[in-house]
């Protein structure tokens, strides 16, 4: 059992309304535990709340409600200089009047460490960003990628006990941004530093998370393994966010303790997940675009390829099937491409269904 | 909801005072602005309706005199502000979107009015242009009659046009020339661009323009004391009230009658016309503007800009020539006895006087406009917005109320009685000659809430260039309020505030409004003095002072290039190759 590093003990935060007299809910009773050396992603939609929860940890806003806890220290109303935290800003925030030993130094001269020990820290830290070199330069002479590590550096070399992201990598193209993603990966597995780390992009969240939080209009939608996200959401919202899904309405019966059944495209389908809703009654179906394979075969249910595109690495179809839309993904090079308005069999990886509540 | 309310401000005040150094600042912030600017003036406006204020209102506002003065201060004021907001125009747009020989010459030219005594200018006028003007009479020959109207709104367009120059200038170089070229694109020649893009884009520019220099205009006291003839206004008829009747009551009903048009003006300018002002403003443009290369609009303004450019040189060069001649336009002998007048004898004192009380406003000026941005713009300072309003009031209100409202308030000492220690002076006498200071402080103060505001302005247009996401950085590195504002903020605005330390120390060594009330024989204000001089017809002795104000004023900005730096460091330097 992982000690507990960092607990959001019931925060919510309140906001008063730009015209004023009204209040907006930003964060609504959160409660979440992170351990020791842990790489938490918030994940959600812009307005989610994810940002406010994360400045709330850094300690930039203040929660009007519950508390924040560190290393169990309540630090809710320790200010944001206080707190053993580092945090990179979406747009590296680098001080641009200061070269880059200088920004990399910054923390560690606010610590009053001695001259020779900054400078040995700095150039390490430096080194092992692959910035050696570039120490007098000034912010706005590197190139956006050089200007991330940068920022990481500056927020590594305090070795603070928790370090905070705030989508750094947004502000990247879409190349480079993989290409950090990697680098944050493999430098947060080797440093093993607990990390909290805010995006929208859900496969940023998923190349790097040990755990994913989703949340939802201030709410904790949902907290897992990537791959227990991905695979079984709790909710339309999660399944929807998370990759593609497609959302199939059924109804559900019962036919042993923890075991139910339902009806599919005219097929009759056990479930046999242990994650599932097993309750008789309304309920969805999802099915992720990947897990329909499009074939010729008649004994399967017929569908039309309404739209067929080409995307090199993939296949994507839409195809309609008893009046229903549904998107399919191939990512088999040797299969065959289907034309639109083509007639196809449709068939189903029947391990990649997941019931999911109804929703009124 | 009530109970809620009052919670949350709680924790807002809470969570401001973890700095208890902000808390001092701030604190020590407030009080002087309560002293300095609010006090003054609330002195002015329960003076005014005090049992002996009120009746004069009726009084004035129904007696003819006094409707004359009120129409002839509105008259003047909207002729300037039309005649100053379409010479600045005419500058900008000749600088923006015209290309001609001597822009840099004329930019110059145009900033020139605003570091000098407004005397210089309407004295110089004339000398040039009155009764016995070296042009009025020596080139055409006519005998005109400079003093009223007519010289008193070329002379003030004059002076302040540099305001709406530098105002539109900004606004037409931020316009997004996207906009020009898709009007082109869809078939608009240049006039109907001009006319139905760039006109209504610029329509709050030109409206804050002509609003600024409207109450500039009516607040002046120096042009029509000089120039102004049988042309009376406010601002003279306030003057002659406590100078010449000496009727502090009479006064301060005038300086409310005043206080209206430009209290009215602050306020439509800071709700209505700051918050139409978002005109693409955001990032850089994409492009070059379009130049307009139609021959008949491009020569001709051009030939009309450097006409003014002309007409100011030959002000100043008056200025400067007056200050060598023996008695200008007149007998145009060579000599320095004006200079010996003004370095050796009375001169001397007024000059050292006026200068190093400059010297000690500057720097306060400068870093309380820094601070104060830093409040409004970044801390959770509750009240934050009252202390904005507040200080721009500074500026906003005319300096002649300035200057009764200090008379009012620190011409006695101000004392309050306390249980044990009994009768305890709070605030000593600091106007008149038996001040503090010889009254040297009272005049400080003015010089910085005169200045102030402009700092003020220029650091919070600085400081939301800034993201705050820079020092939230600093601060999530471990360093507190202080260190983050003097290691990051204040070098990323040092631009800002030498621009407010420049504007501070040209606009204290050139103010007259408010100080001709406070300057005492133990401390002498050059501006003053010069008024003397004028007064007196020696011309000679106000252009010498005139060209040493202008000459320190000069010396006093390349020192401030040198000390303070006008780069923050932040600026990309294009390296070869890279």
């Amino acid at each position: 059992m992982a000690d507990v590093r960092l607990k959001l003990d019931q925060v919510s935060k309140q906001f008063q309304d730009r015209g004023g007299s009204g209040q907006v809910l930003a964060v609504d009773n959160v409660t979440l535990e992170i351990n020791s050396g842990e790489f938490v992603t918030l994940l959600g939609p812009s307005g989610c709340g994810k940002t406010t929860t994360l400045r709330m940890i850094a300690g930039f806003e203040n929660p009007t409600q519950g508390r924040i806890i560190l290393d169990g220290q309540d630090i809710t109303n320790v200010a944001p200089n206080k707190r053993d935290m580092a945090l990179v800003f979406q747009n590296y925030a680098l001080f641009p009047h200061m070269t880059i030993y200088d920004n990399v130094a910054y923390g560690l001269q606010t610590q009053r460490i001695p001259k020779n020990k900054v400078r040995e820290r700095v150039r390490d830290s430096l080194a092992m960003m692959g910035l050696s070199g570039m120490e007098g330069r000034r912010p706005n002479q590197l190139s956006g990628g050089q200007q991330q590590r940068v920022a990481l550096a500056r927020a590594l070399v305090t070795e603070p006990a928790i370090l905070l992201f705030d989508e750094p990598l947004s502000n990247l193209d879409a190349k480079l941004r993989v290409q950090m993603r990697s680098e944050i990966h493999s430098l947060q597995r080797r440093l093993n530093i607990t990390s909290v780390y805010v995006t929208h992009d859900q496969t940023e969240a998923m190349a790097l998370s040990d755990q994913i939080i989703i949340m939802n209009q201030g709410r904790v939608e949902q907290r897992g393994k990537p791959k227990e996200i991905y695979r079984f959401p709790k909710s339309r919202f999660v399944a929807d966010f998370i990759g593609r899904a497609n959302f199939v309405e059924t109804t559900v019966e019962m036919i042993g303790d923890d075991q139910c059944q339902f009806q599919l495209f005219g097929m009759t389908v056990t479930s046999v997940s242990h994650a599932e809703p097993c309750q008789s009654g309304a309920a969805v179906v999802m099915i992720r675009p990947e897990a329909l394979a499009l074939r010729r075969d008649e004994s399967l249910p017929q569908g039309r390829v309404e739209q067929a595109m080409y995307l090199g690495s993939e296949v994507e179809y839409i195809v309609s099937l008893r009046g229903k839309s549904l998107v399919a993904v191939d990512n088999n090079p040797g299969s065959e491409i289907f034309e639109e308005g083509q007639q196809v069999g449709i068939a189903f990886v029947r391990e990649a269904l997941h019931l999911l509540p109804a929703e009124n | 909801m009530q109970a809620r309310l009052g919670a949350s401000q709680i924790r807002r005040v809470r969570q401001f005072a973890q700095d208890p150094l902000l808390v001092i600042i701030a604190i020590a912030v407030i009080v002087f602005v309560v002293i300095a600017i609010l006090l003054p003036l609330a002195a002015t406006i329960s003076l005014s309706t005090s049992e002996e204020g009120l009746p004069l209102f009726e009084r004035y506002l129904f007696d003819s005199t006094y409707q004359t003065i009120i129409v002839n201060t509105v008259v003047m004021g909207v002729l300037v502000a039309t005649i100053g907001t379409a010479v600045g125009f005419l500058f900008a747009f000749v600088q923006v979107k015209l290309n001609v020989p001597f822009k840099r010459f004329m930019h110059i030219v145009a900033l020139v009015p605003v570091i000098s005594p407004p005397f210089a200018v309407a004295t110089a006028t004339i000398v040039l242009f009155g009764r016995s003007g070296i042009i009025s009479r020596g080139v055409f020959g006519v005998r005109y009659d400079i003093y009223g109207l007519d010289g008193l709104t070329a002379v003030l367009a004059l002076s302040f046009f540099t305001v709406a120059y530098l105002n539109l200038r900004g606004m037409m170089e931020a316009l997004d020339p996207a906009l020009d070229e898709a009007a082109t694109n869809l078939g608009a020649g240049k006039w109907r661009t001009f006319r139905t893009i760039t006109l209504p884009m610029l329509a709050p520019g030109i409206a804050s323009s002509f609003l600024l220099l409207f109450v500039e205009s009516i607040a002046d006291l120096g042009n029509p004391l000089v120039l102004g003839g049988n042309y009376e206004v406010l601002a003279t008829r306030i003057y002659i009230t406590v100078i010449g009747l000496y009727n502090p009551v009479g006064a301060a009903v005038l300086c409310i009658i005043l206080l209206m048009p430009s209290l009215t003006v602050y306020l439509v300018q800071r709700y209505w016309i700051s918050r139409a002002n978002v005109v693409s403003v955001t990032g850089k443009p994409a492009g070059k503007p379009q130049t307009i290369n139609h021959p008949v609009v491009r020569w001709g303004l051009f030939l009309l800009v450097m006409f003014i450019c002309g007409l100011i040189v030959l002000i100043y060069a008056t200025i400067i020539i007056g200050a060598f001649t023996q008695v200008p336009g007149v007998n145009n002998t060579f000599t320095y006895d004006h200079f010996d007048f003004v370095i050796n004898g009375l001169g001397r004192e007024a000059m050292e006087d006026t200068t190093s009380l400059s010297i000690i406003a500057t720097p306060i000026a400068g870093v309380l406009g820094m601070v104060i941005a830093f409040l409004v713009a970044r801390s959770k300072l509750p009240g934050r917005g009252a202390l904005d309003f507040a200080t721009m009031l500074g500026i906003a209100v005319p300096g002649t109320i300035i200057g009764i409202g200090y008379l009012l308030v620190f011409n006695n000492p101000i004392t309050a009685t306390l249980p044990v220690v009994g009768e305890v002076t709070l605030i000593p006498k600091l106007t008149g000659g038996q001040g503090l200071f010889g009254g040297a402080l009272a005049i400080v103060m003015v010089y910085v809430i005169r200045s102030v505001p402009a700092a003020l302005r220029s650091g919070t247009a600085a400081l939301s260039q800034i993201d705050p996401a820079i020092e939230e950085a600093s601060i999530s590195l471990g360093a507190d309020n202080a260190r983050t504002f003097r290691r990051i903020t204040l070098p990323l605005i040092r631009p800002a505030f030498l621009a407010g330390l420049i504007y501070a120390f040209a606009r204290s060594m050139t103010t007259i409004s408010a100080i001709v009330f406070l300057t005492t024989p133990q401390t002498k204000i050059m501006t003053a003095q010069i008024l003397n001089e004028v007064e007196n017809g020696r011309y000679g002795n106000a252009f010498a002072y005139c060209t040493l104000l202008i000459g320190i004023v000069l010396i006093a900005i390349g020192g401030m290039y040198m000390f303070v730096g006008s780069r923050t460091g932040a600026e990309r330097t294009i390296e070869g190759g890279t």
